[in-house]
C-alpha cells in the first residue's frame, strides 16, 4: 500500500528553494524571450547545483542569484548575447556577489562557458538605440538606416578586436564607441560636431565610461590605417576628418593593417632564419651576436614606418611597478639566521611607553 | 661564460641557454630552473625547538663569495655544492635562490656575467625547449604554531609594531620591516606569516614574529612552520590572444572580460592557477612548492607561445 502523498505530488518532492529557483528562472527566460530549450537547461543546471555541496548551503542572498547563473550560462553556451550587467539588473543584485557564484558555479559543475559573441552583442546592443526612427525628441539628422549602422559598427568592432583593443576589455563599451563612430561616418557633415554623450543621450542608452577611450584608442587606429591610404596622405588627418574616410578605410582594412603595422608573422620570419638552431648545439658567442642582430635589423627596417600591432597596456604602459629583483643579500637568508635581541627589543614598548599609550587608548 | 663552460665540464649538462626564438638580449638565467623538477627535499616541518640560537655556518661564506655586482662565478658554487651536500640540505634549496638572482633586469647589459648552470645531483633529461624565463617568486604565505594561548590585548599593547582591532579582525597584525612581512597572530597561538619573497625569508620573518611573542612573555615554540602558498610572476613577452587560448584550453580556462581582463588558467598537473593576460604578464599562484610555479611556467609557456603566432 502506497501513501496518496508519496505515490503522487513530484513537486512535493523539490526542495522549496529548488521550487523558488525554478519559479526565478522561468521568470528570467520569460522576460528575456529566451527559447523553451533554455528554460530547461537552466533548470537542470540548478538542480545540480543545489545537489553540490558547495552551493547546498550558501546564503539565502547566494541561491537566490543561482538561478540567473543558470540562465546566463545557458544562454552563452547558446550564443545568446546576455551580459552580465543585464542579469544583474535583472536580479537587482551586486555585480561582484553575483560573479562570485557564477565563477563557482563554472568551476564546480566544470562547465564550459563560450565567450561573449561580439558581434551577436553588435546587434542585440544596437536594438536598444533609439536612433532607427523619426521620434520627436531625435534630430532628423540624426536618424539613421539600422541594417546600415549594424554593419559598419560589426566591421568596427571586427577591426577593433583585430587591433587588440577588445582583449581584456569590457565589451560594451567598444560597441557603443564603434556604433558611434559608424553612425558619424555615415553621415559626417551632420554629425561630426555631436558628442558621444549627446550621440547616447539622443538613443536613449547609457554611456559607459570606458567608452570615451576605446573611441580614442579607435580613432588612433584608423589614423594610422589612413596614413597607409595612398589617396589620403595629401590630406592632413585628426581625429575630426578621419571619420570621413571610415567606409574607404573598412573597405580596404586587410590591405591598410599589414602595412600600417608591423605584424608579427613578419617579424618571425626574420627572427626564425639567422637564429634557427637545434638543441645542444654548442651556445657560440658568435650564435648570440647573430640572435642579436636580427631583431635589430628588423627594427632598422621599421624604425621610418609602421610600429608594431600592440595592445594599448604595451604601447603605454603605466608607470612600472615591477619590483626590483631579490638582492644579492636577500637571497642569501637560509632562514636560519640569528636573531639579536636588539633587533627585537625596536618592536617593543618600553614602561613610559605602555604607561603612555595605556593612558591614551584607554584599555 | 663561455670561457668558464670550458673550464669545468664535469659541472654541466650542455644545455644550450640560448636555443629559443626569443630574442634574448638579457643575462636572463636560463635552464635549471626547469630541470630542477625533482623537488627540493628540504623539510620545511622543523621540530618543537627554537633555531635562532643555531650559529649559521654558511652565512660569512656566502657573502664573502658573492661578487660586489650580485653575479656569482663558478668558484662559489663548488664551495656551496660541498657544503650543502654535509648539512644534508638538498643542494638545490639554496642555490635555487641564486636562480633567481638574475632575473631579466633589461638596464644589464652583457657586463653582469649570466649565471653559470650547476650539475643536479640526479641526472635530468634536459627540457627540450626551455623557456629561458624564470618566474619570480612575490609572495610567500606560511603558518606555524607557536603552541600557547596569547592575549591579544596584551601583545597590542606592549608591542610597537601590532594593530589590533577585534571588531574587526579577531587578530592581531604585527609587522616587521626585515624581512618585510606581515604577520597574523591569533589568541590559538597560530600566525599566518606574509609577504615574504622567499621560503627561507617567510621562515626567518614567522621565527622573528615568534621571537616578539616570546620577549612580551609568552612561552611560544615554533611547531609545524609550513609554507601554505606561493604567488610568483613573469613576462613572456609578447601579447596573447585570450579569446583563442580559452577556445582550445576550455576546460581549464575561464575568461569574462565583464568580471577581469586576465585569463583564469586551471592548471591541473601541476595543481596551479594561473592568471593570464593580454600584455604576455603571468601570475602563478597555489603552489606549496617553488618547483611547481616553475613547472606550471614551463608547461603553459608552449601553450602561449602557440598564441602568439595564431593573431
Amino acid at each position: 500500500e502506497v501513501a496518496y502523498s508519496q505515490s503522487t505530488g513530484q513537486k512535493e518532492q523539490l526542495s522549496r528553494c529548488l521550487q523558488r529557483g525554478i519559479r526565478r528562472v522561468q521568470d528570467l527566460c520569460k522576460v528575456l524571450q529566451l527559447p523553451t530549450v533554455f528554460e530547461e537547461t537552466a533548470v537542470s543546471y540548478l538542480q545540480r547545483a543545489l545537489r553540490h555541496p558547495s552551493f547546498h548551503l550558501v546564503s539565502l542572498e547566494k541561491k537566490e542569484l543561482l538561478g540567473g547563473c543558470c540562465v546566463f550560462v545557458t544562454c552563452r553556451q547558446h550564443n545568446w548575447p546576455l551580459t552580465m550587467g543585464t542579469i544583474c539588473s535583472l536580479l537587482y543584485a551586486k555585480q561582484e556577489m553575483f560573479a562570485g557564484v557564477y565563477l563557482s558555479l563554472q568551476k564546480e559543475l566544470e562547465l564550459s562557458v563560450p565567450a561573449l559573441s561580439l558581434a551577436d552583442l553588435v546587434k542585440t546592443h544596437l536594438n536598444s538605440f533609439r536612433l532607427f526612427q523619426h521620434a520627436a525628441d531625435v534630430p532628423a539628422p540624426f536618424v539613421e538606416d539600422k541594417e546600415k549602422m549594424v554593419a559598419r559598427t560589426m566591421q568596427i568592432v571586427e577591426l577593433a578586436s583585430e587591433t587588440w583593443l577588445v582583449t581584456g576589455r569590457h565589451p560594451v563599451p567598444i560597441v557603443t564607441a564603434a556604433a558611434f563612430l559608424s553612425w558619424q561616418s555615415l553621415r559626417p557633415a551632420a554629425r561630426l560636431t555631436c558628442t558621444l554623450a549627446r550621440f547616447c543621450k539622443a538613443a536613449g542608452v547609457d554611456l559607459p565610461p570606458p567608452a570615451h577611450l576605446r573611441l580614442r584608442e579607435l580613432l588612433q587606429i584608423l589614423l594610422r590605417m589612413a596614413s597607409q591610404l595612398a589617396w589620403l596622405r595629401v590630406f592632413k588627418m585628426d581625429k575630426k576628418t578621419v571619420v570621413k574616410h571610415i567606409g574607404d578605410l573598412l573597405q580596404h582594412r586587410i590591405f591598410l593593417l599589414k602595412n600600417a603595422f608591423c605584424l608579427e608573422e613578419e617579424e618571425e620570419q626574420r627572427a626564425a632564419a639567422p637564429g634557427e638552431r637545434s638543441p645542444g648545439s654548442p651556445p657560440a658567442a658568435g650564435g648570440a651576436a647573430q640572435e642579436e642582430g636580427s631583431p635589430s635589423g628588423g627594427k632598422r627596417r621599421r624604425e621610418g614606418g609602421p610600429g608594431p600591432l600592440l595592445p594599448p597596456c604595451l604601447t603605454n604602459p603605466r608607470k612600472r611597478l615591477r619590483t626590483a629583483a631579490l638582492s644579492a643579500s636577500d637571497l642569501a637568508v637560509t632562514g636560519d639566521e640569528p636573531i639579536s635581541d636588539s633587533e627585537i627589543e625596536q618592536y617593543l614598548r618600553g614602561p613610559e611607553e605602555v604607561r603612555a599609550f595605556r593612558k591614551a587608548k584607554a584599555w | 661564460f663561455k670561457d668558464d663552460l670550458s673550464s669545468s665540464p664535469q659541472l654541466f649538462t650542455p644545455m644550450s641557454p640560448y636555443d629559443v626564438d626569443l630574442p634574448i638580449q638579457t643575462t636572463e638565467d636560463v635552464l635549471f630552473s626547469s630541470q630542477f623538477n625533482q623537488s627540493k627535499e628540504l623539510s620545511t616541518d622543523f621540530s618543537s625547538v627554537d633555531l635562532s640560537f643555531l650559529p649559521d655556518v654558511t652565512q660569512d661564506n656566502k657573502e664573502q663569495n658573492l661578487s660586489e655586482d650580485g653575479c656569482e662565478t663558478q668558484k662559489e658554487l663548488d664551495g656551496s655544492l660541498s657544503r650543502n651536500g654535509d648539512s644534508g640540505i638538498f643542494m638545490g634549496e639554496s642555490n635555487f635562490s641564486y636562480a633567481d638572482a638574475t632575473q631579466p633586469s633589461p638596464e644589464v647589459s652583457g657586463a653582469c656575467l649570466p649565471l653559470t648552470p650547476m650539475t643536479p645531483m640526479t641526472p635530468v633529461t634536459p627540457a627540450s625547449e626551455s623557456s629561458g624565463i624564470v618566474p619570480q617568486l612575490q609572495n610567500i604565505v606560511s603558518t606555524v604554531n607557536l603552541a600557547c594561548k596569547l592575549d591579544l590585548k596584551n601583545i597590542a599593547l606592549h608591542a610597537r609594531n601590532a594593530e589590533y582591532n577585534p571588531k574587526r579582525f579577531a587578530a592581531v597584525i604585527m609587522r616587521i620591516r626585515e624581512p618585510r612581512t606581515t604577520a597574523l597572530i591569533f589568541s590559538s597561538g597560530k600566525m599566518v606569516c606574509t609577504g615574504a619573497k622567499s621560503e627561507e625569508q617567510s621562515r626567518l620573518a614567522a621565527r622573528k614574529y615568534a621571537r616578539v611573542v616570546q620577549k612580551l612573555g609568552f612561552p611560544a615554540k615554533f611547531l609545524d612552520f609550513k609554507i601554505q602558498n606561493m604567488v610568483g610572476s613573469c613576462d613572456v613577452r609578447f601579447p596573447i590572444r585570450l579569446e583563442g587560448l580559452v577556445l582550445t584550453h576550455q576546460q581549464f580556462s575561464s575568461y569574462e572580460p565583464e568580471l577581469f581582463p586576465g585569463l583564469i588558467y586551471r592548471m591541473v598537473k601541476p595543481r596551479i592557477v594561473l592568471l593570464i593576460f593580454v600584455s604576455g604578464k603571468v601570475v602563478l599562484t597555489g603552489a606549496k612548492e617553488r618547483s611547481e610555479i616553475y613547472e606550471a611556467f614551463e608547461n603553459i609557456y608552449p601553450i602561449l607561445k602557440g598564441f602568439k603566432k595564431a593573431s
